[in-house]
């Protein structure tokens, strides 16, 4: 405890309340369980199995190299590719999925349409004999559908009417007709069509084939196609098996039943098919040396044809249960961390809301605790509306709306909290901006009218989504207006942000030359960025240029330097500029003020810092159209951040924390992000990279996808400053950061600690569901980098504001004991 | 010094209200009903005589029910005017009617921030909704309270209504534009029916929310005459 402390004798009381290394040790446990969990869960979930790389080629015709077997028979090559000159022409027949989405399985429109696909397989049919029987060459018509329907014409799940679907194969050899009502599976019809065609098998399938539409085939030619899948499956089955060297395929499994004329194994799956491939390769060898001496019997056949489906239909089920299986003690163990993790951070939050914010007597805080849950319960609500439309593909896919609407909707009951504020009867003060009251009632309102304008701006800015992307939109009309109009909107945005930041640093209590070098080097910063968006943006200029590059190189080093040099160095220029006035006038509570501003200054400064950094470098790596909506998102914030300081006691910090979470979470959408991976700006994430590296583009690209929520958490400092922060008034340091640091950092970690479990949750219980790799997967990808995001701008949060205030403390114990010397001297 | 005025103001109001305080749940059954026949009849007339209806022609229905509604809402309330000493029934009609349009530019700006198309296609359905809106909630509070601030404040801002009159107006208002609220989720959604359209599920949300209102209005009418039936015993 720095010894000019120690004089404070009041200390605050806080009963039962936890320290402030506790408190973080708490954090920090439960930040590592969220990541714990989380990396157990996704390589659960999505599980990294050995896949084969590459296309089948010819070596598809030869036996696996690793197999134990010495069967070599090259000349047995009947369904080579050559000799088979197929052409694929694949057709998608849209229109009877359309009916039953509009009108369901009895739809009128189905009997029409139903008629019209049979004209168009009658028309595709009657070509095909004609070419036939002029001898130009074999057809296969295949009629499939991908899905079956509900009555009411819903689909994807994984009822008998949804799968309920037709299969059609019309060859050549149509003499013979099998209908068949089994249940086939989808992967079988990849391995099936292949040998069909006589190309090979796809190297990654874990279908067998489907014998009955073979028929009718030579004998030597079943037994063929039956091989050539077999070596398929073989392959990848050495693949994926944990040690693929040939002595893991000797059969060691026990032959558990002599009698039957199968054999039945006991043993691993891995085992058991190895056995299974072995027995079915050795009758096969048998039955060709009896084919040739012309004594091969029907059950011969008959065995191996067996022996084959054993081994295939094993090794498929194997196959297809590795991808589809999930390791449930893993998933299970990721999931309880998260949760563990969510209820720790949540925990936390309501011991610091009930710490720093005690419930008053009854009799005198009836109205006041009425008065300020609208607001807080609004701000459960929406993470709660958020979670429950994960469920539905639909929401998720338009989950810019959602976002929006609650935001607004908050924003709207702050409005009506803050009209509540003052008193009735009030008008005259509301509008007379000369009083005191009224004139910060006044600012508040403005603040909030200007935030939800800027909100509904940014929200006409990208029509977004996946349904409703065709309907107009600011961009789009931008675009249509020409390269002029966007580069004049360009051009206003950053001298927009220039200003701004401008305005912004001059609000700074202390005034010295220092600030204005400062001021000036963000001047340059500024005018580096509108030079590099005049010469080189949506001119044509390709971004590979030599000098565009360069240009964009030194923009990136002048503010990383400019940003790194102002944090680390503010608390030390500002105390010594304080240190010149100190020595005239040594008033005796100089340390308590000068400590107190000295803090807010350096904080203010470092997030102003931050901030416009931030914008600067967003304005230089976003595509031309969304520098508007960049500079919108920092006039939001920055009226959030005073709406809050006008506020007083009336707005809770950690509703302010939540309201710029919100802001964050809204605006990236309103540059024109989605939840699917199509949005991901790829191309602008090598600006100013000569060289291809996966590292630095894979950041860039990370900046510019996540700029809003980056900036609302790099804002947080900024909002710090505007507390009262008085360092001598907490009983010590520990508690004075847990009052000024606690919400900040657990205010963005709870919340998104709770969309992430949710969404967890949500995405196990919807593996089966159609859209589970089109929606929920990408869906998943953008959350766990949002976590990513939150835990990186907490981090910068939590360190630059405990770096400042140690700095200043230490500078502040410094100037008192110069200050005590000269007194003594 | 806070607590001494909100009591004085309290006080305040219960002794203006006194008049009309004791308003019976019989009353404000009856004036509530002659709302929702008023509301019923605009939508019977509309399908029935006019044949258009909200789905397929959402302006021209939204104006044809607040053409009814205004006139009722207006007539009706302008009978419960806070200062009747003061003021007449004609001008408290008259403050009814100027409330019309300040409450439609309140309804459409709130619409608008929370997500409403803006455009020139848009400009009647917005314009009627806002229109139907101030009907519901600015209209029937201007022919009452005219231009009270404390009134207005302590009606919409901290929704503590005192007595039936309060009641009548507050419950169905915040009604209606809950409901409004509510009615805009379906929005967003791609279930590809014309009714998801701007503003015919909010009109729909609102009207239900409004007649929840004042069913509870009633209710709470009717309780307080159970209750102080019981504090008179």
């Amino acid at each position: 405890m720095p010894a000019f402390i120690t004089y404070n004798t009041k200390i605050r009381q806080t009963m039962a309340s936890l320290t402030c290394t506790k408190f973080t040790l708490l954090a920090a446990a439960a930040i590592l369980l969220q990541i714990t969990g989380l990396s157990l869960f996704v390589f659960g979930f999505f599980p990294i199995r050995p896949a084969l790389s590459g296309v089948s080629g010819p070596e598809s015709f030869r036996p696996p190299s690793a197999s134990c077997d010495s069967f070599e028979d090259q000349n047995f090559t009947a369904l080579h590719p050559d000799q088979l000159k197929s052409l694929y022409q694949v057709l998608h027949y849209l229109g009877l999925d359309h009916v039953g989405h509009l009108g369901g399985r009895s739809s009128i429109l189905m009997g029409p349409k139903l008629q019209e696909m049979d004209e168009v397989i009658k028309m595709i049919h009657l070509s095909t004999i004609q070419t036939q029987e002029s001898g130009h060459g074999r057809t296969l018509l295949v009629v499939v559908s991908d899905h079956g329907m509900q009555n009411n014409g819903n689909h994807g799940g994984s009822s008998y009417e949804e799968t309920d679907s037709l299969a059609l194969f019309i060859g050549p050899r149509n003499s013979h007709a099998s209908a068949t009502d089994d249940t086939i599976n989808q992967v079988d019809i990849a391995p099936t069509l292949a040998l069909l065609f006589g190309v090979p098998i796809p190297k990654n399938n874990a279908g067998h084939l489907i014998v009955d539409l073979f028929h009718p085939i030579e004998d030597h030619q079943l037994l063929r196609v039956l091989e050539l899948n077999s070596w398929q499956l073989l392959r990848l089955l050495q693949a994926q098996s944990t040690d693929s060297t040939c002595g893991s395929f000797i059969c060691q499994a026990v032959k558990k039943d002599y009698s039957s004329g199968l054999d039945e194994y006991e043993g691993s799956l891995e085992e058991i098919s190895s056995c299974l491939y072995l027995d079915a390769a050795a009758l096969h060898r048998s039955w060709k040396s009896k084919h040739a001496l012309r004594s091969a019997s029907n059950d011969d056949l008959l065995c191996t044809v067996l022996a084959y489906s054993e081994f295939l239909r094993t090794a498929s089920k194997q196959l297809s249960h590795r991808a589809t299986d999930k390791p449930i003690g893993l998933l299970a163990s990721g999931i309880m961390a998260m949760l563990l993790s969510c209820a720790m951070l949540l925990g936390l939050l309501f011991k610091l809301d009930k710490e720093i914010y005690p419930r008053r007597e009854p009799s005198l805080s009836n109205l006041q605790i009425y008065k300020f849950q609208l607001a807080e319960v609004l701000a459960v609500v929406v993470m709660v509306v958020i979670v429950l439309s994960m469920g539905s593909s639909s929401l998720v896919e338009e989950e810019q709306y959602l976002w929006h609407f609650m935001t607004s909707t908050f924003f709207l009951v702050l409005l009506r909290q803050t009209i509540q504020s003052t008193k009735g009867g009030d008008l005259s003060n509301l509008l007379n901006s000369s009083m005191g009251n009224g004139n910060r009632t006044c600012i508040q309102l403005c603040s909030i009218a200007v935030i939800v304008i800027s909100l509904r701006i940014l929200r006409g800015w990208h029509q977004g989504g996946v349904n409703w992307t065709h309907l107009p939109d600011i961009s789009k009309s931008l675009e249509m207006a020409g390269s002029s109009c966007i580069k004049s909107f360009q051009l206003l945005s950053v001298v927009l942000v220039i200003s701004l930041c401008l305005y912004a640093l001059s609000s700074l209590w202390s005034k010295s030359y220092i600030i204005i070098v400062i001021e000036l080097s963000y001047l340059c910063a500024g005018l580096l960025v509108l030079q590099y968006v005049i010469k080189y943006q949506g001119s044509g200029i390709a971004a590979s240029d030599n000098d565009a590059s360069l240009a964009a190189r030194l923009i990136y080093a002048f503010l990383v330097m400019l940003t790194t040099g102002t944090v680390i160095a503010s608390p030390w220029v500002l105390s010594f500029q304080n240190s010149h006035t100190d020595l005239q006038d040594l008033t005796s509570n100089f340390q308590s003020m000068d400590l107190s501003l000295l803090i807010k200054d350096s904080l203010f400064l470092s997030g102003t810092t931050y901030m416009f950094g931030w914008c600067l470098l967003q304005l230089l790596l976003q595509q031309p159209v969304n520098l508007m909506p960049i500079s919108l998102l920092l006039i939001q914030i920055l009226a959030t951040i005073y709406y809050a300081s006008h506020g007083g006691a009336d707005v809770k910090q950690w509703i302010e924390i939540a309201a710029l979470y919100y802001l964050g979470m809204a605006g990236h959408f309103s540059l024109g992000n989605t939840n699917t991976l199509a949005t991901i700006d790829v191309a602008r994430a090598f600006i100013g990279i000569s060289s291809h590296s996966t590292v630095l583009s894979g950041l860039i690209m990370f900046a510019i996808t996540y700029a809003s929520p980056m900036l609302a958490l790099l804002s947080m400092v900024m909002s710090i400053s505007m507390k009262d922060i008085n360092p001598l008034r907490e009983a010590n340091m520990g508690q004075l950061f847990k009052m000024i640091l606690g919400f900040p950092c657990l205010v963005p970690l709870a919340l998104n600690s709770l969309l992430l479990v949710a969404y967890t949750i949500i995405l196990l219980l919807m593996r089966n569901h159609l859209f589970i790799w089109t929606v929920f997967s990408p869906k998943y990808m953008y959350i766990v980098v949002t976590t990513v995001c939150v835990l990186v701008g907490v981090l910068i949060v939590a360190s630059t504001v405990t770096y400042i205030i140690c700095a200043s403390v230490f500078l502040g114990r410094r100037q008192y004991k110069d200050h005590n010397s000269c007194v003594n001297s | 010094m806070k607590n001494k005025k909100k009591g004085h103001n309290i006080k305040d109001i219960t002794r203006g209200d006194a008049v009309v305080q004791n308003l019976s749940p019989s009353k404000v059954l009856l004036s509530h009903l002659i709302c929702g026949i008023g509301l019923a009849s605009s939508f019977w007339l509309a399908i029935n005589i006019y044949s258009i209806n909200l789905i397929d022609n959402p302006a021209s229905t939204l104006r044809l029910i607040w053409l009814i509604e205004v006139p009722v809402v207006v007539l009706l309330y302008s009978l419960f005017r806070k200062d009747m000493n003061q003021s007449s029934y004609l001008k408290a009609v008259a403050r009814g009617l100027l409330g019309l349009p300040v409450g439609a530019v309140v309804h459409a700006l709130g619409a608008i921030v929370l997500g409403a198309p803006v455009g020139t296609q848009y400009f009647l359905r917005t314009l009627n909704w806002s229109l139907l809106m101030s009907t519901f909630t600015f209209v029937p509070a201007a022919s009452v309270y005219g231009s009270s601030w404390v009134d207005w404040h302590r009606i919409f801002a901290q929704t503590k209504p005192i007595g039936s009159i309060d009641y009548m107006i507050c419950l169905p208002a915040h009604g209606a534009v809950i409901g409004g609220w509510f009615g805009a989720w379906p929005m967003p959604l791609d279930w590809e029916r014309t009714w998801q359209e701007w503003p015919i599920c909010v009109t729909y949300g609102a009207i239900i929310g409004y007649l929840v209102g004042m069913l509870a209005s009633f209710c709470s009418a009717v309780f307080r005459v159970s209750s102080q039936h019981v504090k008179g015993d």
